[in-house]
């Protein structure tokens, strides 16, 4: 194989295969800042309610507890 | 980690019934033989222990497929599995004779009693309860493995 037929090869390789990106498209760390300074969401007053119902309903009854346990 | 959601959804699903089932079966088992409730808990455990666990993680499942189709909150989907699990419970309870339904109400296990409207408040509190089981902790767990 001589020379000629070696850089032929060489482009063809180039050709076919796609350049590798050493490089990232863009910068990663802010949005891993972004994403550690991140708080979880608050739990709304609502769901705080519901949870306040849910304790006193089983205050007030509390035989559903073991038909809850059974069915759910 | 891109593959196999469903996997993910069921295994996150699962994560919550099981762990409440292994408190459920250690009080079911000491109400039994320590202080020797009559009741018949091996026939009891059948439902909770075989179906309820299964039943939220297909339900996880469901939850991941509907999302682009029909978004529904969390919570809401959650809600909804007692409409499910209420009847195939039932259906399961007078198979194995632990169920009998009355015209006051119904009976469990041949020991306890529960008058109709306290069979509609349960159910309300279940619903609360499948509401916040499943937007805070299935929730927390469909984020931690991704299928948020």
């Amino acid at each position: 194989m001589n020379n000629k037929e070696d850089e032929k090869i060489q482009t063809l390789l180039k050709q076919a295969m796609a350049p590798v990106d050493r490089e990232l498209e863009r910068d990663l760390w802010p949005q891993m800042l972004r994403r550690l300074e991140q708080r979880a969401a608050a739990v709304p007053w609502f769901d705080w309610a519901l949870l306040a119902l849910l304790v006193v309903g089983l205050l007030i009854s509390p035989h559903t507890i073991p038909v809850l346990l059974y069915h759910l | 980690m891109n593959t196999h959601p469903y996997l993910r959804a069921y295994m996150a699903g699962i994560v919550v019934p099981s762990i409440v089932l292994l408190f459920v079966l250690t009080g079911f088992i000491i109400a039994r033989h320590v202080y020797e409730v009559p009741i018949p808990i091996e026939r009891a455990i059948v439902f909770p222990m075989g179906i309820v666990p299964s039943a939220f993680g297909v339900w996880n499942m469901f939850y991941l497929w509907l999302r682009p189709r029909r978004h529904l909150p969390i919570g809401f989907h959650g809600a909804l599995l007692p409409c499910l699990l209420v009847p195939l419970g039932y259906c399961l309870g007078r198979s194995l004779g632990i169920l009998t339904f009355g015209p006051n109400g119904l009976t469990y296990f041949q020991a306890v009693a529960l008058p109709y409207a306290f069979f509609a408040a349960g159910f309300s509190i279940g619903l609360i309860a499948y509401y916040l089981i499943w937007k805070y902790l299935v929730g927390f767990f469909n984020q931690v493995l991704g299928i948020a």
